[in-house]
Parts: C-alpha cells; structure tokens; sequence
C-alpha cells in the first residue's frame, strides 16, 4: 500500500474513531422534571455516579438510582461515560467497599422503576434508555 | 515501617529451620469459607432498616501458584510471610492466596461499624484470621468522618486494597514499593475531610495509633508506636495525585547478639548500640503517587523513600505501570525498582585495644555496617494480563524478571548456601480473584 493511501485510511480510522466515541448513542443522564438542575458535564456525571460527591453542583443533595447490574443499558452507560467494563466498575466498587469508604449506588431492576423513583423525587439522578424519555423526567447529560 | 523487617524475617526463618513446614493454606481457606458462609447467612437474617438490611456482608479472596526460577531462596508478597516461592517450595500458593469477609453495621445515619477478618499465612507460618479492621465510623458530615478502632493504615496508593486482587489490575502490587511497609493496620482514630473546588475532589486524611506488638517465633520483638501520617489526594475525573507522610517509632530487635556485642566494648560500644538498635527508633516514609483511568487504558506510577535513624537503613523505591483494555482482557506493564541509600559506621574504634579482642571488635563492625547496607535492591519489569472471565471473578497470569543488584538478595529471603547475589530470577503467577 503506497504510503498516500495509508495516511488516508488512518485519517479516516481516526475520524470515525472519534465520532463513535463522541456521540453518546442512547443512554442518557435524567432527573426528575421538578429538578432545578439543567445540565451536568461528564466529570460531574462521573463524579456522582462513583460516589466523590453526593450533590449535585448547586449543592443540592443527589440521590443515585442505578439499572440493575448485568442489565444492556447499564453496561452501555458505564461504558460510554466512563469507558469502563461492568467488571471494571465492580472492581471500583470493591475498592471502596473494602476501605470502608462507602457503598454502591442503591439499583432497582428496570427502567419503569427508575422512572417512577425520579418523578417523584427531584434530588434523584438515574439514566434510561433515550427511547424511555416522557414528560415526567429531563435529560441533563 | 522500616524497610527493615525483610531482614528479621529472613533471621527468624533461618533459626526456625525448615521443620516448620508450610501448613496446607487449602485447609484455612475451606475454614474461612465455612465462617464466611455462616456470616453470611447470619448477615441476610438480620433485621432489616428502613433502608434495607442494617448488616451487610462482602467477602473477597485470591487462590493463586507462584514459581520461581531461584530454587536457592524464596520471593514472598509481604514481609511479615515467612517462606514462599523458590527454595520452601517450587510452586507455591502461600504467597498471595488469602481470603476476608467483611460486616457493615449501619446504626443510624451517622455511625456505622466495620468489622473484617483476613485469613493469610501469617508471620508465625499459621493461617489463623486476624482481625485487620474493627472500628466505628461517624460521619459529622457527608465529607467529614472520624474513624476509632482498628483502621488502615493508607500509607501507599493501593494501601487500603491491596488485599483486594480483584479491585487491582495486577497480581500483586509491586513489592519495590509496598514492601517498604508490611503494616497495614494500627489501633489509633483517623479523620478524613473532602472538599470539592472547581471540579477538583480533594480528600485530606490524618492519622494517629499504635500497631499491636507480637513476637517472631526466634524471639524477635516487633513494635510499632506512636505511628502518625497525613495523606492528601487530588481527583479530577479520571486523573489523581496523591502525596503522604508516615511516621512511627520502631522496635525490631532482633540483631541481639550484635548490639550486645558491642555493648560489651564500654561506653564507645554502647553508644553504637543505642544509635544502631532499633528499639523505639524513629522512621518515616514519603510517598508520592500519580494514576490516569480514562477506562480503556489506565497508566499509574508510585514513588516511596523511607528513611530511619538506625539499622533499619534507608530505600527509595518506585514503579511506574500500564495496561490496555480489549474486552475481557486487560494486559499490563509494570517497570519497579528499590534501592538501598548507603550507610556506613566507623564502628569501634580499633586502635588500643588489648590485641585478643581485635579480631572481636574487626567482626562486630563488620556486621554492623553488613547489617547497614543490607537493604534490598533490585529492578523488576513485569508483564501479564487479567482476564475478567465472569462475573466477580478474574484470572491473573504474571511474569516477573527480577535483576537483582550487585551483591544484593534484593526481597528475597532464606537464602541458602550456593545462592547467588545478584542473580536474575524469574517468577511465574497464576491467580484468581473473587469478590462475594
């Protein structure tokens, strides 16, 4: 392969890298619609859902609800937000478990419980499905 | 938290003999399973809180082989084990198999008790459970905790898991640092702060105790007081720094016969006892750690120097390790290297000295400053993969080339006759983690 042809490919593999990595395809971060929260950066999402803070950024107090683990949409949120594996987010939690440094987020087993909790509580912070989105939620990340 | 203890290991073992034989750790596994089980029937019936149940129970463990190309000494995983792999025994489970149970007692929104028992070969070659962790927690604050009781001593990084396999990406963390201190836990309080500023998550940690004494089958006494540190982290996203500072007094007597030695040479002698023997002598370790995980790919690096006022001598250790995620499998890298800082004492001073304890005095001095500069150097690159191959399980396959340095056994100890310093040894780990 002339070298011309090789730097086209590795443009293009770096393109459609990027992409794939940017765009968060379907899961998205929601709270309640009552919530005075609008949007959430990634290290803030990161740093609520591993536990480095229990507020949101105005100081609010967030409470996470978390898929049931093994669940598509769960592993699809951890990999896309944190780039990591189930296994990985379990050794994560291992970590602070065994250092007496907290607990895992409480899951409930489906996205229908997950909107219930969040409508009906403005400090809950979860995600679903972009399919999942009604009236009663927001999208912040 | 010297460096130091390698060596009395090494002087304990050599006295005991091998007629200690290594005890089956398959046996105390199966012990620790059983309790753990109970536990963890006792844990599920429990009353349950508005939140849930008011105990919750986790376990972890690792099963795991080691070989050694060096059939002349043995590699161990922490200073306080007293054998391992290469001369004890060929392939050894010893090394890192372990298994712990932890109970969580939630008792209101602020104060909660921990309670965690390991089950590891011991200094004294047994495998009964220790008690590594006992202490209340109370939060004044959602970021601000005191702890009281037994706790963890953080010293490095990986500290408070390292007896966790599964929370880390290697078998082991790299015995050039962490061997700098075996002590992971102490009777004392800790408090921990965390403050959050423009998107920085920082965790400022003191602590104060004492690790409980115990003797070494030889006799040697081990001691640690008035053990002191602060810790201070920095986390933003994926990215963390870490600085921390212990101190602690030490006693390690076990180089008796030496120091009596030369107390037995007058007021010259004693001094150099009481400058040299570690009881109740000063120590302290400097760690700096730096670690980025985007998730796919994680790079992480530790410096450590400890230093000490007596024979316990002084080190400088780091590591600098990496690893690439591709599904299942996560390969790693890691360099570590440890070495000693020279040390030397004029000792007694010969001249006028009646002529038949010359050769007395000559011999002393030569194994106080043999005792100076016995410190551990080596340079370990390491490569292996972890496989997450199901659910709160992994599979860990490790190669070790451990460059000894010139004249050193590096960690290694029971070095037997025909053992050569500075040799390049190569170890072969297999391990399986689980958490429950």
């Amino acid at each position: 392969m002339p070298p011309t042809n090789l730097g086209v490919w590795l443009i293009i593999g770096l393109v459609l890298g990027l992409m794939s990595s940017a765009a968060m395809a379907d899961v998205v971060v929601v709270v309640s619609s009552n919530s005075p929260i609008a949007a959430l950066s990634k290290v803030q999402v990161q740093d609520i859902f591993l536990g480095k803070t229990m507020r949101f950024p105005g100081g609010a107090a967030a409470v996470v609800i978390d898929q049931a683990e093994g669940s598509a949409v769960r592993d699809e949120f951890y990999d896309k937000v944190f780039g990591k594996s189930a296994a990985q987010i379990k050794a994560y939690w291992s970590k602070i478990i065994f250092t007496g440094r907290g607990q895992p987020p409480y899951s409930v087993s489906n996205t229908v419980e997950i909107m219930k909790r969040i409508s009906a509580n403005p400090a809950a912070i979860g995600y679903i499905d972009r399919a999942m989105i009604n009236a009663s939620v927001k999208v912040v990340y | 938290m010297g460096p130091g203890a390698r060596r009395h290991t090494d002087e304990f073992t050599r006295r005991n003999g091998h007629a200690v034989t290594l005890k089956s750790p398959s046996r105390a596994l199966i012990v620790i399973a059983l309790m753990a089980s109970t536990l963890h029937h006792t844990a599920r019936a429990d009353v349950q809180g508005p939140y849930g149940s008011m105990f919750s129970f986790n376990g972890f463990g690792t099963v795991g082989v080691v070989h050694s190309s060096e059939d002349k000494a043995d590699f161990t995983a922490n200073d306080f084990e007293p054998n391992g792999a290469g001369y004890s025994r060929s392939w050894s489970a010893s090394v890192d198999s372990l298994i712990g149970g932890q109970v969580l007692a939630t008792l209101g929104s602020q104060l909660s008790a921990v309670v965690q028992v390991i089950t590891q070969q011991n200094y004294d070659d047994t495998y009964t459970p220790h008690l590594e962790w006992a202490n209340l927690k109370y939060l004044l604050t959602e970021d601000f905790s005191v702890r009281v009781g037994r706790i963890v001593i953080p010293t490095f990084l990986d500290s408070d898991s390292r007896e966790v396999g599964y929370s880390n990406p290697w078998v082991r963390p790299p015995t050039e640092v962490y061997g700098a201190n075996p002590i992971t836990s102490v009777d004392g309080f800790d408090a921990s702060y965390r403050w959050r500023l423009a998107g920085v998550t920082n965790t400022l940690q003191v602590n104060y105790g004492r690790n409980l004494a115990f003797n070494f089958a030889g006799g040697s006494k081990f001691d640690a007081k008035y053990v002191w540190g602060i810790f201070d982290k920095a986390e933003y996203g994926p990215a963390l720094i870490r600085a921390g500072y212990l101190s602690s007094n030490i006693t390690l007597n076990d180089a008796t016969a030496l120091f009596d030695g030369l107390r037995q040479f007058g007021p010259q002698g004693a001094a150099i006892a009481s400058q040299y023997e570690v009881v109740d002598k000063s120590s302290s370790i400097l760690t700096v750690a730096a670690s980025y995980d985007p998730g796919r790919w994680f790079v992480m690096g530790e410096w450590a120097t400890s230093r000490s006022q007596s024979f316990l001598g002084a080190n400088t250790g780091w590591y600098l390790s990496g690893g690439r995620r591709a599904g299942p499998f996560t390969p790693y890298l890691t360099y570590a290297q440890v070495t000693q800082r020279s040390n030397s004492s004029a000792g007694l001073s010969i001249p006028g000295l009646p002529a038949d304890l010359v050769p007395v005095a000559t011999a002393l001095n030569a194994g106080l400053n043999d005792g100076l500069n016995s410190r551990p150097d080596q340079y370990t690159l390491s490569v292996g993969v972890r496989w997450d191959f199901m659910k709160n399980l992994d599979v860990k396959l490790q190669l070790d080339r451990i460059d000894l340095g010139a004249g050193s056994a590096g960690t290694l100890i029971n070095p037997q006759p025909g053992f050569q310093p500075g040799s390049t040894v190569f170890l072969f780990s297999s391990v399986v983690d689980f958490v429950f």
